[in-house]
């Protein structure tokens, strides 16, 4: 056993930052990655945790001693002996990383980029948003989210391990270790020093990332409630005066996007008799609104909702309605039947009273609301927080 | 603000689209206004009829009792907006739409197409508020 004799700094101020904002970095994206409606606070966490990572990487070539990989780079002999000892007489005492924890620190660094960058895959494939938008297809991003779904699960289960063994250590060694990330102080043999703290580098990062939140988040605080903070734009899909015109005065006017071209020929073929109403449109506006249908259908699948609405109708059937569409009720099958009887929504037909981006036809995850329902306290509050803190 | 621009900009380019209450008369019937009664347009206006589904139908289905309040479509529950023009000064104002609206409207509502005295009579008594 090493003789401990004092006190140092081991974990320079940026390895502490970067640990713990991974550690809530990841905790946000598992709360948010559920309800569509968190996509934006999701992909802001997954951002985090993927700048995160380079910066560490960078960090473990440039950084303080214990910080560097090559510090804490142990063979597969060095771990087991070490593991070995755990249970023997052999307890040894390392300053930075031992070997099993090390190990583990490379597989978190692993899993976490190979989460992150699926992700970003996901995100260009189903979404098509984010650097690889137009790259990769909606058809390819199956085997994406697969990946990241793994992922996932693999880094929860290391953290957990790695949780496991930061207790057992803290236990045989009786040292704090989680205190120590905190502290950034260990017990060392008088040969060792103290790195550098480095507080520059650590103000950077918690500035970049503050920053980060302003530009994700800042829009809630300005949003009126005649123009709602949409976190998310879609691409810009073709609109169309005329059809804009004659399709709104009766519902919402729905994109052509959302049905297939045979859904929409059909509809104009049967347009004297429209859910018992006769559209009554003469020929050449006919023309150009089928032209516009045609040239925007669902099957052309230039969006998310687009591409899902297709693929889940069978070639054979040509609805007539939106709202038949398995994907769309698929969707609002949990929506609550008290909730499509309020005032502010009505109609299964009333897109817009929920899709904040209804007129444009994306209906981004993330620009959903379901009106009435107040989930978003959170945000309220935090407004009032920071409101006040401005005066 | 823009919405407003637009508005503007299209009624300085479309001039042919703003039509007058005399124009419209006149389309109706060549004697004009003097043709119609503004108290046969309230009754039919107000009158009841029986869908096959065995529903009541009549105009305030979807405008509502209230001339200068806003109505709602009885389907789709889409707000429409007041029909009288102390409210809503686009009302009437526009041939290609009073036409399309009239047609539709008594389609569904009466069963047949309004005959132009009824349009008149209607026009007479919905332009009174
Ligand atoms: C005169 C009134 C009227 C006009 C104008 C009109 N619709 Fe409709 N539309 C209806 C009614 C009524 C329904 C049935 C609503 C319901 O049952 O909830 C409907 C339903 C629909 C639906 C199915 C919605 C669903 O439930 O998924 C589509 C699609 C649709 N209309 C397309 C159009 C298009 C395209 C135009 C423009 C060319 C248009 N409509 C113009 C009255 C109208
Ligand atoms: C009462 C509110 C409400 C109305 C009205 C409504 N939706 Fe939705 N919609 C939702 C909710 C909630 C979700 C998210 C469900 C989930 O989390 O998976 C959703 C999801 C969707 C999605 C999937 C988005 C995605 O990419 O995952 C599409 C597409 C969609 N709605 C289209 C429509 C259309 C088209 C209409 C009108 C015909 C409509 N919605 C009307 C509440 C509504
Ligand atoms: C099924 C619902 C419904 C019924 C019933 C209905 N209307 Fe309408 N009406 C509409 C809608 C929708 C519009 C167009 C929206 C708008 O202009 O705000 C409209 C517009 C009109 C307009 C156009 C006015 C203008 O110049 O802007 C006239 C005229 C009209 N309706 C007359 C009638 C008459 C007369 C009846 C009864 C015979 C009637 N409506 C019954 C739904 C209805």
């Amino acid at each position: 056993m090493t003789q401990q004799t004092k006190s140092i700094l081991v974990w320079d101020v940026p390895t502490r930052v970067f640990h713990w904002l991974l550690v809530i970095a990841f905790a946000i994206a598992w709360l948010s990655y559920e309800d569509n409606r968190y996509l934006d606070t999701h992909i802001f966490s997954g951002y985090t945790f993927l700048g995160l990572l380079i910066f560490r990487l960078i960090w473990g070539v440039f950084g303080t001693h214990y910080a560097r990989f090559q510090q804490f780079s142990y063979n597969s002999t060095e771990v087991i002996s070490y593991i070995k000892g755990l249970f023997g007489e052999d307890l040894r005492h390392y300053v930075g990383h031992n070997p099993a924890g090390a190990w583990a620190i490379f597989a978190l660094i692993g899993f976490g980029l190979a989460l992150t960058l699926s992700g970003l895959f996901v995100l260009g494939g189903e979404e098509q948003h984010g650097p690889l938008a137009g790259i990769v297809s909606f058809r390819q991003s199956g085997i994406f989210r697969e990946t990241h779904e793994v992922a996932a699960y693999g880094l929860l289960l290391l953290v957990f391990i790695h949780f496991c063994g930061v207790i057992t250590e803290s236990l045989l060694h009786k040292e704090n270790l989680i205190g120590a990330m905190f502290r950034g102080t260990k017990s060392a043999d008088t040969e060792s020093a103290s790195v550098r703290p480095h507080r520059l580098i650590a103000t950077t990062m918690i500035t970049v990332i503050l920053a980060y939140v302003m530009a994700t988040f800042g829009g809630y605080l300005t949003e009126t409630a005649d123009q709602p903070y949409l976190p998310f734009k879609g691409p810009e899909l073709v609109q169309n005066e005329l059809w804009q015109e004659e399709c709104s005065d009766c519902h919402f006017a729905f994109h052509p996007s959302l049905l297939p071209a045979r859904s929409w020929q059909l509809i104009f073929k049967q347009q004297a008799d429209h859910f018992d109403d006769d559209l009554d449109l003469d020929e050449e506006t006919v023309t150009e609104l089928l032209a516009y249908a045609n040239a925007n259908s669902a099957d052309l699948e230039q969006i998310e909702p687009a591409w899902r609405m297709n693929s889940s109708i069978a070639s054979k059937d040509t609805p007539l309605r939106i709202t038949d569409v398995r994907y769309w009720k698929k969707k609002h099958e949990e929506i609550d039947a008290e909730v499509w009887k309020r005032d502010s929504v009505k109609s299964k037909a009333n897109c817009a009273a929920c899709h904040l981006d209804a007129e444009q036809g994306t209906f981004e995850d993330a620009d959903m609301r379901i009106p009435g329902d107040n989930s978003l306290d959170s945000i309220e509050w935090l407004k009032s927080v920071l409101g006040g803190a401005a005066k | 603000m823009k919405k407003y621009l637009f508005v503007i900009l299209l009624s300085l380019s479309l001039p042919t689209q703003a039509i007058t209450l005399d124009d419209l008369y006149k389309r109706y019937s060549p004697e004009g206004e003097s043709a119609f009664d503004a108290e046969r347009g309230k009754q039919l206006w107000n009158q009841k009829h029986t869908a096959e589904d065995g529903k009541i139908r009549q105009c305030s289905t979807c405008h509502g009792n209230d001339l200068s309040k806003s109505g709602e479509h009885v389907k789709t529950k889409k707000v429409i907006d007041p029909m009288a023009r102390s409210v809503n000064a686009e009302r009437f104002t526009k041939m290609k739409k009073i036409k399309k609206w009239f047609k539709r409207n008594c389609k569904w509502t009466v069963g047949r197409e309004c005959t132009n005295q009824e349009k008149g009579d209607l026009i007479k008594y919905l332009t009174q508020f």
